[in-house]
């Protein structure tokens, strides 16, 4: 066929906002205005923003969500090409240092609605009970003020709200099966299973990823085109763009795009009273509100935080901790490379559908303490081309040759869990934005354990490579998934929020986001990111207008509101074993 | 037999291993004869067509650089990713797409503390370029035979320039090379003629692939079909380093000091 | 071994089945293998729907129904009663199903990016477009057994159970004609019909065959079996309806070879799950996403239908 039939496709030019090829929003929607006294502004609509925001609006709240990027129309900004995607990603400048600096940019974070999820891989493995728990376990890194069994009904929600498809049992950690069947497998994850399979090792197969597997109300599944990190056009992939912000709009919530948040002001009462922040001309606003929740991500997060430092918080907005900006983490995620003499074409199919995550616990047998898990990733020609760059040291036409191998390759990607570190840190630089905003200056150091569980980690993916059959393997060190920077705790002096993310210094401030984590594990952070923002949501909603109104904190944890989820969650999914 | 190599120089052609003889330049290298993503263009969205057509038919202007330095990166790019196996119209634009960054003052979002801005970085880098050219060979980089300004190139790829110390000393020589060649690889592989070399299939919405596994080609693929090519006599290039990670976390620090095990094979 | 138990030689054995499936005496068998087939397209079209993620409540009704038909058939086959009411109802409820199914699945293409404007990806890539009027074919022939006399009943037909409220509900030559071939059907004349339902049945599956092997890229030259041997089952079949002939030469012989291509296909796609990565320790899902072990079976079942047709007697004129 040279054409599809009745022609080359056209995007259909209606008016309305759509996300996906079936999926539209309602538009208009709802606008309050800047004085009027909304319950609640967001600050950045990703993937905590975006549940939040859904679930505030559909318990009657007044609530704006304040976006710094813009609000997608998928069929027509987003395009399945690398270099067209740079504007997902947040490229507003920031300084990365340390003995071990990170790449930021289009490794971390999202600018736009969805935030993050719009470029994530989706992998979505949730934490294990022992991750809350290092600190009493391991004596490395915190506990969390929370336990797994108080988050488990949230990952168990979140899984239906996505849906996450996956293996019907999930062994490891708290043992589980999801919502939506298994992927099939692409060139790198039979790969993976063959390396696994090989030494003995059980993967899981076809997920845990938040893409369909199956259509979803209006959401088509997945056409195993492999631009995930791109953003999915298709609406496969879950983000809360598709999943959550819709409902959002339906209920009454407003998201105002190109709007970044600026400062966090102070009442004389100790209370916040509102966001400043400038609009897509540089003009400055103020939108007044009960109460703020930070979404911002783990870098913006902390960085606006500072930025509001005032009289009586010299050092950052409800930063009498000092903990604000510290602690930061991110995953070890270097990427193993192996040549098959067989080609394998590892554009094709999610560059996530198989994993494992058995050397994910401590173990009494190596020198450091926690672990890792192996995943699949099929990096597309520009991410391969550097990762050659890095890992073969390639250039002219060494590097020229390598590429013209391209389909001969396959990638694993390790994640290795990197503990809490004080000296790991948000801060401030001298450096201004457009705005005139410090910009954030990201220091990341590794130490002892880190280093250690990183070469263990990619041994074991070489290992798993060559198994498969690789006839040489490479690898590239990177970084993956920056969380931490506010953590929460039950103690206000080495920590910035409490359980719920409510600030330890100010009554209604809130934080909510990956900033939160007291440690990260070897899992992807964003499902239990997206299960913690419903489970503060269910907080808030439970206050009511107390948060409003009183300075008093109630620690009590209520259950989870499962009518809270967007109504297209129900009804689908296959059978479970619970 | 002259005609083949019209406007490409044969010495810097990519050569035959049987007879040493050079290649002629080809409008697609590569292992997919035939295989043009382009031709799939009614089978994308009307977003992802735009911008692809765009990349091919318009590229950017010339904004930021001055002549010059135009012209000085152009060669450089020239040693990054040689081009010389393609026909001359079919060589793809790397200066024009850096330009365009620069002019916008796109970055990837970060800056490294041991770099300067982007923008910085593409202004001394010519002076330490230059600097390293006069220190190696007694010339400015521009006037260098081919192989000398690659073994310039080379010993920055080393982490080992030896001139403009000042320079260096305030932007890391490894993070240097990695914006030069992340900066001429965003250009290179995001075109088609270059997803056409490697085999990649390129956009993929609303059409979907179907032949996820065992490597085999999309009806519209192609199958691979290699061939042995040797890189030119007079270039430093050529070699890569294959043994299995024996880097440290270098990828991310300091300047690493690299065993080039894969150079003296 | 079977023979040697037997006291009769298999020839003979051969004849007296022909002639019960003549006389159109064999509901018993037959509703045992309505049961049998439909326990088989029951975990086909429970795993493949797996595989949509049972995204839509709909998709558990084949499962379930093939379930009670199952139970019909066996119930069937040990009351006439049950032959009579409970296998009809079932049948015909599955049938509907599969009506359903096939709209659901022509328009799960439709709403696939791209849609109809891309069939063969979207054919490949969305819910297999047939499969639903497949797996009718299990409710069919438990629809046909309802109607049909037990081995052991001999004599003239009886002519009770027939349709008779359904008849008068239609305009009364519209009736009559029902009640004419239902009474055919009790007497084994009507391989017209069950022509046409082989003719359609190895069309459709040779078609599933196509794509699903085109998607493999035919790369064992096997592949093209069922797509070579369908059309001509078909078109025997199809001939069959004009030529008695045929119907009792061609037709079995076709039939046959289509059975044994079955046998293979099932033997290679068994061989296909295993050979995958994984293999053996990863059984569940190579079963889900190798090649569809049941799928040749589908494609056996159009055979069988040839068979059946063959032995069968025409309808009075
Ligand atoms: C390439 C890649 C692959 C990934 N793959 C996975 C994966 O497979 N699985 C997984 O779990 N995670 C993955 N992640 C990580 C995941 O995307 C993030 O952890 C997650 O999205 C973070 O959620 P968040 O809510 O903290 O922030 P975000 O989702 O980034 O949301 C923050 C939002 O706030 C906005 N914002 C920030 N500051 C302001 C301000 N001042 N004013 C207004 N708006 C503001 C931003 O524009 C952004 O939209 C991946 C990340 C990358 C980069
Ligand atoms: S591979 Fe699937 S989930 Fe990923 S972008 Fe394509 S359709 Fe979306």
């Amino acid at each position: 066929m040279k054409k599809p039939l009745l022609g080359e496709f056209e995007t259909p030019s209606s008016n309305k906002y759509r996300v996906g090829p079936l999926q539209s929003i309602h538009m208009p929607m709802r606008r309050f205005r800047e004085y009027e006294d909304v319950d609640y502004v967001i600050v950045g609509v990703g993937s905590a923003g975006g549940v939040l925001l859904q679930r505030l609006a559909r318990a009657g709240f007044n609530v704006v969500g304040l976006e710094a990027g813009p609000f997608w129309d998928t069929e027509h900004d987003w395009v399945s090409d690398e270099a067209g995607s740079h504007e997902l990603y947040w490229t507003e400048p920031r300084v990365t240092g340390g003995t071990d600096p990170l790449a930021l940019g289009a490794n971390n974070c999202g600018k736009g609605v969805g935030g993050g999820s719009v470029h994530w891989a989706a992998f979505t493995p949730r934490l294990h009970p022992s991750d809350f728990e290092i600190y009493t376990r391991d004596s490395v890194g915190a506990d969390w003020p929370i336990t797994y069994d108080e988050i488990r009904p949230y990952y168990e929600q979140l899984e239906l709200e996505m849906p996450v498809s996956g293996p019907a049992y999930y062994p490891w950690g708290h043992p589980h099966g999801y919502a939506y069947g298994p992927h099939p497998m692409g060139g790198v994850g039979n790969a993976l299973i063959k390396g696994c399979s090989a030494l003995n090792i059980p993967v899981s197969i076809g997920g845990p990823v938040a893409i369909l597997s199956g259509s979803h109300g209006d959401r088509p599944h997945c056409i195993y085109r492999g631009f995930c990190i791109q953003g999915c056009k298709v609406g496969a992939k879950a983000s809360t763009l598709v999943t959550h912000v819709p409902d959002a709009i339906r209920t009454g919530a407003e998201i105002r795009d190109r709007s970044m948040v600026s400062r966090i002001e102070l009442g004389k009462d100790g209370r916040v009273t509102g966001v400043h922040y400038f609009d897509n001309e540089g003009h400055s606003h103020f939108q007044r509100a009960k109460a703020v929740i930070v979404s911002g991500y783990a870098i913006e997060t902390p960085r606006l935080l500072l930025n509001s430092a005032c009289p009586g918080h010299e050092k950052g907005l409800g930063n009498s901790s000092g903990t604000i900006g510290r602690y930061l983490m991110a995953q070890a995620g270097n990427v193993v490379l192996g040549r098959f003499e067989q080609p394998v074409r590892m554009y094709k199919a999610p560059p996530a559908h198989a994993l494992t995550e058995e050397f994910y616990e401590t173990n009494p047998k190596n020198d450091f303490a926690r672990g890792f898990a192996i995943q699949t990733v099929g990096p597309l020609p520009v991410a391969f081309g550097k990762q050659v760059l890095a890992a073969k040291k390639a250039w002219g036409w060494g590097l020229r040759r390598e590429m013209m191998d391209y389909n001969h390759w396959a990638a694993f990607g390790l994640l290795g869990e990197i503990l809490p570190w004080k000296d790991n840190a948000v801060t401030l630089s001298e450096d201004k934005d457009c705005f005139g905003l410090p910009i954030a200056h990201v220091t990341f150091n590794l130490h002892e354990n880190d280093k250690k569980l990183i070469k263990a980690a990619r041994e074991k993916t070489e290992e798993v490579m060559q198994a498969a059959g690789a006839t040489e393997v490479v690898q590239e060190a990177r970084y993956a998934h920056l969380v931490g920077a506010c953590r929460m705790g039950s103690d206000p002096r080495t920590s910035v929020v409490d359980k719920f993310g409510r600030s330890h210094d100010i009554p209604n401030l809130f934080v909510c986001d990956g900033s939160l984590f007291p440690t990260q594990g070897s899992a992807n952070p964003g499902l239990t990111i997206q299960a913690l923002a419903a489970r503060t949501a269910d907080y808030l909603v439970s206050q009511g207008e107390r948060i409003f109104t009183s300075n008093e904190r109630d620690m009590t944890t209520t259950p989870i509101r499962r009518e809270l989820a967007p109504p297209e969650t129900w009804g689908k999914g296959v059978p479970r074993l619970k | 037999m002259k005609s083949h190599f019209d406007g490409v120089d044969p010495i810097l052609c990519p050569r035959d291993p049987k007879t040493g003889e050079p290649l002629p330049p080809r409008s697609q290298p590569g292992y997919y004869p035939g295989f043009s993503t382009l031709s799939q263009g009614a089978f994308w969205d009307t977003a992802t067509r735009a911008v692809v057509d765009k990349r091919v038919k318009h590229p950017p202007e010339p904004k930021f650089f001055a002549a010059e330095a135009w012209t000085f990166w152009t060669t450089v790019f020239a040693h990054l990713i040689p081009q010389t196996d393609r026909i001359p119209e079919r060589q793809i634009p790397i200066v024009a797409t850096l330009d365009h960054r620069l002019a916008n003052d796109q970055t990837a979002g970060y800056r490294y503390e041991t770099m300067p801005p982007d923008r910085v970085v593409y202004e001394i880098g010519i002076e330490a370029i230059d600097r390293e050219a006069q220190h190696r060979y007694r010339g400015k980089f521009l006037v260098l035979p081919y192989l000398e300004q690659d073994l310039v190139l080379k010993a920055i790829h080393d982490g080992k320039p030896e001139a403009a110390q000042e320079i260096w000393k305030h932007m890391s020589v490894h993070r240097f090379w990695q914006m030069i060649m992340g900066d001429a690889i965003d250009a290179y592989y995001a075109h088609p003629w270059a997803w056409d070399e490697i085999g990649f299939g390129g956009p993929a919405y609303p059409r979907a692939y179907t032949r996820l596994e065992r490597g085999e080609p999309e009806p519209w693929e192609v199958e691979e079909q290699r061939y042995v090519w040797l890189a030119p006599a007079n270039s430093a290039s050529a070699e890569v380093d294959s043994s299995p990670s024996h880097h440290a976390e270098s990828g991310q620090h300091s300047l690493p000091v690299r065993s080039s095990k894969g150079a003296r094979r | 071994m079977a023979n040697e138990l037997s006291l009769t030689p298999p020839v003979l054995d051969m004849k007296m089945v022909a002639n019960y499936v003549r006389e159109g005496r064999f509901q018993r068998s037959l509703a045992l293998l309505t049961a049998a087939t439909s326990v088989i397209s029951g975990l086909e079209v429970a795993y493949e729907h797996y595989r949509g993620s049972y995204s839509r409540r709909v998709m558990y009704t084949p499962v379930i129904l093939s379930g009670l038909l199952a139970i019909a058939g066996v119930a069937a086959f040990f009351s006439r009663r049950a032959a009579r009411t409970v296998l009809r109802l079932v049948s015909v409820v599955t049938l509907i199903d599969a009506l359903a199914g096939f709209y659901f699945h022509v328009r799960g293409i439709h709403r696939k990016p791209g849609g109809w404007r891309l069939p063969m990806t979207n054919m490949i890539m969305g819910p297999p477009i047939f499969a639903p009027l497949l797996f009718g074919t299990s409710a069919y022939l438990g629809l046909i057994a309802s109607y049909l006399q037990r081995e052991e009943s001999s004599g003239m037909p009886s002519t009770s159970g027939r349709d008779i409220w359904f008849a008068r509900l239609l305009p009364p030559s519209a009736g009559r004609e029902l009640l004419s071939a239902e009474q055919d059907m009790r007497e084994g004349r009507f391989q017209r019909q069950v022509a046409i339902v082989t003719g359609i049945s190895a069309l459709l599956s040779g078609f599933e065959a196509y794509y699903s092997h085109y998607k493999n890229n035919f790369r064992y030259a096997m592949q093209w079996s069922p797509v070579v041997i369908a059309p001509v089952l078909a078109g025997v079949a199809f001939s069959s309806i004009k030529s008695r002939r045929l119907a009792t030469t061609a037709l079995p012989a076709v039939s046959a070879i289509a059975g044994a291509d079955a046998a293979i296909g099932f033997y290679y796609h068994v061989r296909g799950v295993l050979r995958r990565p994984g293999g053996r320790k990863r059984l569940l899902y190579n079963v889900m996403y190798g090649p569809p072990i049941f799928a040749p079976l589908l494609f056996g079942a159009a055979g069988m239908l040839g068979v059946l047709a063959s032995l069968l007697r025409r309808r009075r004129v």
